[in-house]
């Protein structure tokens, strides 16, 4: 669904990415982990189209979206949920759901209904603070509201940048919960997640990232067991 | 106090146009994400749009209406195109100085095509005076007043009910969001210059009618009450800067009650003054919003 390959960013003169090679298949819960700095977040925000590419391609769905306009990529079915929610803080948290069906002019009123639903019955709690401000809501209640406005989008593929940074551990089972149950609707999940553990186990395939290049790759049980994710991501 | 009743009246209707006036001005910071100094002329603009309708088709004052918000659409598209598309990507500080370019660019040209001296603009209506007991109310305050509140109907519906209004709404809130909801950014963007322009320029149509005069250069002064009117709500936000116009518009008719006609601009740059001492970031707030 997804193929990375060869990617790399610069930031003025500072390398980010080099040489990134990451695939996505459809269906699949996919983990990249690694320290702060790692390039995790410019991963994503490559393949969003937020930030320009020097070298390498991205596909998705066969195409090639590697100089394709961000709001072209959402429609094409990929969202981003990203890091620290960014949700619209004086919209109502309806508001803020409606506004990620804006992007996608396919969306008739019965299918932009149908996602309410659904967001609803995945995230009851946001259906009753509908016409609260998103900035008044909770860390964690942004959280799910972040991550209902990305589904609003009835993407193929949902990017999650650190869905658990800043959660209280109750919360942060909550969401990995919710990303298994985004995957029963059909949604394939690229994940990055600093709580290494629980990405990797509930992750098909890991990739570990260092200083913006993959050093590891495998199924998400086997890196959870692997010596050095573990002395280096585990505290083991 | 019989006078200073009526001055409180002509407060809010001149009040009312200026609050239109910081709507649109709020609507282009919201956007753009920055300060714009081609406002003034935008209003100047809609005003000789309005005055060429009234001239050529007659008073018929939607026909006005439709003419100054098309030519300010148009003002719009031009500053977004020459002043901050251009310039997405380099520091904003760019754009700003550009806007001041633009902004010199057609306050000259104004005076040469429609000379320098003040205009008077054309009766449009049947100007009577309504007395409500001690107060007195013209034709021409009812009108501005009634169009103002249809416009104001109108726009609110336009932000808070389409998906046009939550697209304006969620960039001028958070461009990089924006972008990663799938809204075509820099087009939505420029939509929302557009009708901010175009809300400056109905009240240079309505001000001009409220005045019964127009000039090139009239801009200038207006420019800084709409932006001192929409300090009140931070730059960007719409309800509190249409009740930044509105208190100004009474501050300004009260104040020239105890002193000279010659002082109302006076009252607009110490109105932006004292806001700007007591409170810089504006009254809109970030209440309910969690750190």
């Amino acid at each position: 669904m997804l193929e990375i390959t060869g990617l790399a960013v610069n930031y003025g003169y500072v390398r980010a990415l080099t040489g990134v090679d990451i695939t996505v298949r459809k269906g699949e819960i996919i983990s990249l982990i690694g320290g702060n700095g790692a390039g995790k977040t410019t991963t994503l925000m490559a393949v969003s189209g937020l930030v320009e590419k020097q070298q390498g391609q991205v596909r998705f769905k066969g195409a090639d979206i590697t100089r394709m306009a961000p709001d072209r990529i959402v429609q094409m079915g990929l969202a981003h949920v990203p890091e620290g929610r960014k949700i619209f803080p004086s919209l109502t948290v309806y508001e803020n759901l409606i506004a990620g069906t804006v992007g996608n002019p396919k969306l008739d009123k019965q299918q932009i209904q149908a996602l309410l639903e659904e967001s609803y019955a995945l995230f009851p709690r946001l259906r009753e603070r509908l016409a609260q401000g998103g900035g008044s809501l909770s860390g964690g209640e942004q959280q799910m509201l972040a991550i209902a406005r990305g589904l609003m989008m009835d993407p193929d593929l949902i990017m999650l940048d650190e869905p658990s940074l800043g959660l209280a551990p109750i919360v942060v089972e909550e969401i990995f919960e919710l990303i298994l149950k985004i995957r029963e609707l059909g949604k394939t999940v690229l994940l990055i997640e600093q709580n290494a553990s629980m990405a990797l186990s509930i992750a098909d395939r890991g990739y570990v990232l260092e200083l913006g290049r993959v050093t590891m790759e495998g199924p998400g049980r086997e890196l959870l067991n692997d010596p050095c994710v573990k002395h280096a991501y585990l505290g083991d | 106090m019989e006078y200073i009743l009526n001055q409180l009246v002509n407060g809010i209707c001149q009040g009312a146009i200026y609050a239109m006036m910081a709507i649109g001005y709020s609507v282009v910071v919201g956007v753009v994400g920055m300060v714009t100094f081609t406002h003034g002329e935008v209003i100047m603009i809609g005003a000789f749009a309005s005055y060429y309708a009234f001239e050529m088709a007659g008073n018929h004052i939607l026909l006005g209406l439709l003419f100054s918000f098309a030519a300010a659409w148009l003002m719009g598209a031009c500053v977004y195109k020459i002043c901050y598309e251009r310039f997405f990507s380099a520091p904003r500080n760019i754009s700003m100085l550009c806007t001041i370019g633009f902004s010199m660019v057609v306050k000259n040209l104004a005076q040469i095509v429609f000379g320098p001296n003040q205009k008077p603009m054309l009766n449009i209506v049947d100007n009577k005076i309504y007395s409500l007991g001690i107060v007195q109310i013209s034709t021409i305050q009812i009108v501005v007043v009634i169009t103002v509140i249809v416009s104001a109907t109108v726009l609110s519906f336009f932000f808070n009910k389409t998906r046009w209004g939550i697209k304006l709404r969620a960039v001028s809130q958070d461009k990089t969001a924006a972008y990663m909801v799938g809204i075509n950014v820099k087009r939505t963007a420029m939509v929302g210059n557009c009708v901010g322009c175009a809300l400056a320029g109905v009240s240079g149509m309505l001000l001009s009618i409220y005045y019964q005069t127009l000039q090139a250069t009239m801009g200038g002064s207006l420019g800084m009450k709409a932006f001192s009117s929409s300090v009140l709500g931070g730059l960007t936000d719409i309800r509190f800067s249409a009740l930044g116009g509105l208190c100004l518009g009474i501050i300004e008719n009260l104040g020239i009650t105890f002193s000279s006609a010659s002082f109302r601009d006076i009252f607009a740059f110490i109105f932006l003054i004292l806001m700007l001492l007591i409170r810089p970031e504006g009254f809109a707030s970030k209440k309910g919003a969690r750190p």
